[in-house]
């Protein structure tokens, strides 16, 4: 039985981090909780995420995790935000039970940015 | 040691066997398989080769070579010590003495001892890991009757000083024991000449192989274990067992060779760390774990900000640990830098690199850029601290 805490997609995902960063101008929240830090900022035209970035401070599982929130979410409408639910995340990766809290850190900063964009605030 | 995939920079949790060491197991395994017990001609044999290898063990002490115990390894020789040593001396005292940063082969003895009625005090290092002599000593009582203090710190490299700790002992007549499981074969060791009752060590440590070690016991009165396991009278009945005849063999040749090169590989491997050093102390918040004048295999960082696990995959293809490689499996801070004062974020941020004989410049030179590329990465991932 392997060991290997990451699987091949972790890595990847780990490694490679094109949405690191900021979008410039654009809404954004901040979390910390879990032991981790989370940041995401969001660009939206006509109801749609145009790019969404991260900054993360925590285990690969959630670096890996926002890399591919990020991804997944751009280009969907900014109303099914506050729905997002990092279920199917938690499967793709996968992420081991005992990070699930973490996860839920990302998933309340994607819920809460979709609100702010929602609400305009 | 560089493959195609990694850099192996974990001397301190394992080191490759040296071809000698498995050219002699080869040998001898060829020879004969008989029991070293067994009185016929082979088993006579078998004898031999034991003996010579208690002999090259003891050569490398400056030592008996009746002084000698086999064991499966340290934890087993630490467990032999502090276990048999305790338990025969309780019926003149039941208080004993060890540090905070010893390894859990140690602390793990001591915490079962201290369930079955021994008073345990826990003696804790200055912020640098050394043990001051004069806090050793203000830790022992009348009734103290056994001490476990390790030789070098498998996390920090930390090198205490037996001498004055075991004469300490010697003239409160406290069995010393020493976990030298990280110093044998790697520092000058005679003892010979050190104040020490009872010394663990380990082949795997010192380019030998896995699964065999020994406890050293010194011939002097009152220096004596009682056993911990049962079934035969082997070695003198304090640990019955048949000897695995090749690894003490490949143990035996494995002295032989570290006492012919000890020098050689401290001057190699005092290079090899202050090029590490060298190559990261300009980065920001970084920490040096320990005594900069500790064994020069282990060089033990930490950084300001910088979550542990993620910079453990981010160091790839770098072979590192962060804490005990016995623990490393662990998210749990670990309990020696926390000894050392440092704080939970600190001590998961630690990274040991363990450099040995096999290590190349280029080696570290590649494994300090890569250090320095990957809290670089780290850092410019991570968001504002939220207030």
């Amino acid at each position: 039985m392997s060991t290997n805490p990451y699987s091949t997609r972790v890595r990847e995902l780990f490694a490679m981090t094109p949405h690191a960063g900021d979008v410039v101008g654009a809404k954004a929240v901040s979390i910390s909780d879990q032991d981790v830090r989370i940041r995401l900022s969001a660009g939206v035209e006509d109801g749609i995420v145009t790019a969404m970035r991260f900054r993360a401070w925590g285990c690969p599982h959630l670096i890996a995790g926002a890399e591919a929130a990020c991804a997944a979410l751009e280009g969907h409408a900014v109303a099914g935000l506050p729905m997002w639910t990092s279920a199917d995340l938690m499967q793709d990766l996968p992420v081991p039970v005992e990070k699930t809290g973490r996860i839920l850190v990302l998933e309340d900063a994607v819920r809460s940015l979709g609100q702010r964009l929602c609400d305009g605030t | 040691m560089m493959t195609e995939d990694y850099i192996y920079l974990d001397y301190a949790a394992s080191t490759p066997v040296d071809p000698r060491v498995f050219d002699r197991m080869r040998e001898c395994s060829a020879a004969t398989c008989a029991n070293p017990s067994s009185t016929h001609a082979a088993g006579r044999m078998s004898q031999d080769i034991i003996a010579n290898a208690a002999t090259q063990v003891a050569d490398l002490l400056n030592i008996d070579p009746k002084t000698l115990i086999w064991t499966s390894g340290a934890t087993e020789s630490d467990n032999l010590a502090i276990a048999g040593g305790a338990r025969y001396r309780a019926h003149r005292g039941k208080h004993i003495v060890t540090m905070r940063t010893e390894h859990k082969a140690v602390t793990d003895m001591f915490d079962t001892l201290a369930k079955e009625g021994f008073e345990v005090t826990w003696v804790d290092p200055g912020p640098t890991g050394l043990l001051d002599p004069a806090a050793f000593e203000a830790a022992l009582r009348d009734d103290t009757q056994f001490a476990s203090i390790m030789f070098v710190n498998n996390e920090t490299g930390v090198i205490q000083d037996i001498e004055a700790l075991g004469n300490i002992c010697r003239q409160r007549d406290i069995l010393f024991h020493v976990d030298a499981a990280q110093a044998v074969g790697k520092v000058r060791i005679d003892l010979g000449k050190l104040p020490v009752d009872l010394l663990s060590l380990t082949g795997h440590k010192f380019y030998g192989p896995k699964g065999i070690g020994a406890l050293y016991i010194a011939d002097r009165p009152g220096c004596h274990v009682e056993p911990i396991l049962f079934g035969g009278g082997q070695q003198r009945r304090m640990r019955p067992g048949t000897l695995p005849t090749e690894l003490v063999a490949g143990l035996g040749m494995t002295a032989e060779i570290a006492a012919g090169r000890i020098d050689d590989d401290l001057a190699h491997l005092r290079k090899l760390r202050h090029a590490l050093w060298d190559g990261i102390r300009e980065i920001d918040g970084v920490t040096l774990n320990g005594d900069p004048n500790g064994f020069p295999g282990i060089l033990n960082v930490s950084v300001d900000d910088i979550e542990g696990e993620s910079l453990l995959l981010a160091l790839e293809p770098l072979l590192v640990a962060t804490g005990s490689a016995c623990n490393s499996k662990s998210q749990e801070p670990s309990y020696v830098l926390r000894a050392l004062g440092l704080t939970d974020l600190q001590a998961q941020s630690a990274i040991r690199f363990s450099v040995g004989r096999p290590t190349t410049m280029p080696e570290v030179e590649f494994a300090a850029g890569h250090y320095r590329a990957a809290i670089e990465k780290l850092r410019e991932l991570a968001p504002e601290v939220v207030t």
